[in-house]
């Protein structure tokens, strides 16, 4: 059963353009000039229950504005939303009962207190009895590791911490599909991986459906089966995460450090990506040629180290991006 | 001179963008002054009645020049930005420019009020005109008295927040004691003659700043004669020069304390 | 229904409590705001202490009443500032997309965005207001009277400011409209209505409600009457409803953070 359900999708913005000095305040009072931007158009998808997917695009794609419909922050102009079967348009408070968000720009959390006090402020938010409130924040103190820190105030605490208590103070009322903005924005690799652990981990637990936009490939390839891929408000690609990474698997990156210096250039199947001499790297396209005759080219004997990887999701999703522009 | 007048003039330039928001500021301005002239108008039972010696068209006139000269004046601006800059250790950055960090503000200052002084007077005298159907007596010398005595009073003014924003020097925070000045000249200085006030209060007043920087101008406007002119003008150029002396004194003992604490 | 309605204002409660619990953080700040409030307030005496060496009554007020007004004027403004400040800078929020954050909660929006932030100062005008109704002549009935009135003139004050700061969904720029009418509540109220005349007069009961808000209660403090206190509790209603309906309306063109962006 499709968990959330999305037809036809579409958002305009009108936005206001200011002109400068006295007589551009004023001609915008009396006659405001507009620009029409359309951030989303006419999008289709569908997430199924305990799918963690991951929704991606460049800056000004529309991932914001879609996360924001869908979470009944934004009124859409055209289409259909259903999350839970629930209309966001029609019914934001029941919508809100049975979804979680975290959007790691902003934060929600009051800094000056503890995250304990936090999180009994988020259950009387979904008015959740004070018993079970303080079942869950001991359950999710566990699962997140926030022992050390539950009752340290808020502005006291690293980033990393405050992202782990974002997360579980938009879990206190179970919901079943949480929305993650951008969740590891501004953290460092060590404390990505472990946020990245603990969604993981809580998705096994409790089977909530996660939608996740992140602009970091690491988060993306490591939690999701599922990409859908918006770029000029359109989905330009919605596939699993094996086919995607399939698709362009025929790409290899050979990367190699010679004994003596070669001479390459670009032929059919094989582009010269970098070269300095002693170290080179060349992409190969499988399918028009073998990775044995790459090799063969390079002449093997006198190779000191190679290293054959495939091509880094970050590349894929930027050619994505660059072949639709193009388009 | 060069330099200040350069500062003034950039201020002053810079401050032009704001047009806009001075005219929405003068809104407020006008509704202020309308309450007042109301209130005014049920005092006097007859307009020509005379009350501590004034007629309700002086009264309406004195309190419109006083709140020119209030609202003009963005004090609490000033003594923010003063405080700002010795706190903010803005003050050691300026000791190794060539000029006086009091002429600076002063200049500087003057520069970005200049418009505002200008819009709020122009359309305060037609405000006063539309709501009375008169001007008070004037002649060219009493308008010329009351520009030159308006804009000493200004500067006045500068100078003492000056002087009240250089005391974070001394202590944590001076813009309570700003507040306090700002409650005194408004309470007793704005909206009343000095003349109004009981009689033993009075001397106090007329040696007060308030003589100076809002009674002065007013005075002048609604009821000039040479007499007040001279002692007003008298008056001002030795606060003028207290002022500057106060502020000089307080910035170099300021100033000694930074270095001896090594700012 | 009814356990929602409790839900919400244990809600409220709690970020009111919470709001003032991040002010009171830097107890000399806080403790300082509220001292100078109540002197700027008391300050303004010695203007009417001078008006009425000229007169005993202004614009068909004593003394006394004056400072009653003064305390009503004092108390609205509190009760609005205090529980509602962010109502205040509404047009802000909005242009800024700071509604995002409530619009996930399963509560009220505007309750939630108005009531996540308090001013120390106002409790300050709150003290003030009592003190002045004690100068009047305080007897229980009184106080009930007048902690009602200063709470229906609050919510008036709060309910203007949302239907001000909501224009900001539709117009541009509005936000200096919105401190304008603001500043013209305030402006009006320490004043006796008896000093107005004609079409002005007309406008305080209307368009700028300051004689529902401040000049009717003084009237029934002085002298109960029923129907008077009625028309204000009706008008309190009516102007919260307002409120309420056209910031939701307002609402479906809220554009979250995506002006900003375009903005750039």
């Amino acid at each position: 059963m499709a968990i959330i359900e999305v037809n036809n999708l579409s958002k305009t913005f009108k936005v206001k353009l200011k002109e400068k000095g006295l007589k551009g305040s004023l001609k915008s009072i009396f006659k405001p000039k507009y620009k029409v931007i359309k951030a989303v158009k006419n999008i289709n998808f569908e997430v199924e229950k305990g799918e963690m997917i991951a929704f991606i695009g460049p800056n000004g794609a529309g991932k914001s504005t879609t996360i924001k419909m869908l979470t009944g922050i934004l009124y859409p102009d055209k289409g259909d939303i259903k999350v839970l079967d629930i209309d966001p348009k029609k019914e934001r408070k029941k919508l809100a009962y049975n979804i979680g968000t975290v959007f790691g720009q902003k934060e929600q959390l009051w800094t000056h207190l503890t995250p304990y006090d936090n999180f009994k402020f988020f259950g009387a938010i979904y008015d959740i009895p004070e018993v079970r409130v303080e079942k869950k924040i001991n359950e999710l103190k566990e699962l997140f590791e926030l022992d050390e820190f539950i009752n340290t105030p808020v502005r006291n605490l690293s980033l990393g911490q405050r992202i782990r208590c974002e997360i579980v103070a938009s879990l206190i009322h179970e919901p079943k599909v949480l929305f993650l903005d951008e969740p590891t924005i501004g953290l460092d690799p060590v404390v990505k991986e472990n946020i990245r652990t603990l969604i993981k981990r809580m998705n096994k637990e409790y089977k909530t459906t996660i939608f996740l936009t992140s602009h970091d490939v690491g988060d993306i390839e490591k939690l999701c089966k599922r990409v859908i891929i918006i770029n000029n408000g359109q989905v330009v690609l919605d596939d699993s995460m094996e086919n995607l990474k399939y698709h362009y698997l025929n790409k290899k990156i050979v990367e190699a450090k010679m004994k003596e210096k070669v001479n390459l250039d670009d032929e059919e199947g094989i582009t010269i990506l970098k070269d300095k001499g002693y170290n080179l790297k060349i992409e190969v396209d499988t399918k028009k040629r073998s990775v044995a005759d790459a090799l063969k080219l390079l002449n093997p004997d006198n190779i000191v180290d190679i290293n054959i990887s495939n091509m880094p999701l970050e590349d894929i999703i930027s050619t994505i991006y660059k072949n639709e522009a193009d388009k | 001179m060069r330099k200040y007048l350069f500062i003034f003039k950039s201020e002053l330039m810079s401050n032009l963008q704001y047009v806009f928001n001075i005219f929405v500021g003068f809104f407020g301005y006008f509704i202020m002054l309308f309450i007042l002239f109301n209130l005014w108008k049920y005092m006097y039972s007859d307009p020509n009645e005379l009350i501590n010696g004034y007629n309700m068209s002086q009264m309406t006139w004195y309190v419109i020049i006083t709140e020119i000269l209030w609202m003009t004046l963005g004090g609490r601006k000033l003594c923010r930005k003063i405080c700002n800059d010795v706190r903010g250790g803005n003050i050691a950055y300026n000791l190794n420019k060539p000029y006086n960090y009091i002429g600076y503000c002063l200049s500087g200052h003057l520069g970005s009020i200049a418009i505002k002084g200008l819009i709020y007077t122009v359309l305060g005298m037609i405000m006063g005109f539309i709501f009375l159907g008169n001007f008070p007596d004037l002649n060219i010398f009493s308008i010329l008295a009351v520009l030159i005595t308006g804009i000493l009073a200004t500067a006045i003014s500068i100078l003492l927040i000056t002087f009240i924003g250089l005391f974070s020097f001394i202590i944590e925070d001076a813009n309570p004691f700003y507040w306090l000045y700002g409650k005194v000249i408004l309470i007793l200085g704005t909206v009343f003659p000095i003349e109004y006030f009981p009689t033993f209060l009075q001397p106090f007043l007329t040696f007060s700043p308030i003589y100076v920087v809002s009674y002065g101008p007013a005075k002048l406007f609604v009821d000039f004669s040479f007499g007040t002119f001279a002692s007003v003008l008298l008056a001002q150029i030795i606060y003028l020069f207290i002022g500057y002396l106060l502020c000089t004194l307080m910035y170099r003992k300021g100033v000694k304390n930074l270095n001896v604490n090594g700012g | 229904m009814l356990t929602a309605v409790k839900n919400q204002f244990k809600i409220s409660f709690l970020t009111i409590k919470y709001a003032l619990m991040r002010e009171m953080l830097n107890k000399v700040t806080f403790i300082t705001n509220i001292i100078f409030m109540i002197l700027n307030n008391a300050s303004f005496i010695v203007q009417w202490i001078v008006l009425y060496s000229l007169k005993d009554n202004v614009g068909g007020y004593t003394f006394k009443q004056v400072l009653l007004l003064w305390g009503m004027a004092a108390g609205t403004y509190g009760v609005s500032r205090f529980f509602f400040k962010k109502a205040f800078s509404l047009s802000e929020i909005i242009n800024n997309g700071k509604l995002d954050s409530y619009l996930v909660q399963p509560k009220n929006v505007l309750l939630s965005a108005i009531t996540t932030d308090v001013e120390p100062s106002a409790l300050g005008d709150l003290l003030y207001a009592y003190i002045m109704l004690f100068l009047f002549g305080c007897t229980f009935e009184k106080f009930l009277l007048f902690t009602m009135f200063i709470i229906t003139g609050g919510l008036m004050l709060t309910a203007i400011a949302v239907i001000l700061g909501s224009l900001s969904f539709w117009f541009n720029k509005t936000d200096i409209i919105a401190d304008v009418g603001n500043s013209l509540t305030t402006n009006f109220a320490t004043y006796p209505d008896g000093i107005f005349k004609g079409i002005v007069k007309g406008l305080l009961y209307t368009l700028i409600p300051v004689g529902i808000i401040n000049y009717i209660p003084i009237q029934v403090l002085t002298e109960f009457n029923l129907g008077l206190t009625l028309i204000v509790i009706g008008f309190t209603i009516f102007l919260v409803t307002l409120a309420f309906v056209i910031f939701f309306k307002g609402l479906k063109k809220y554009s979250s953070s995506n002006l900003m962006i375009a903005r750039i």
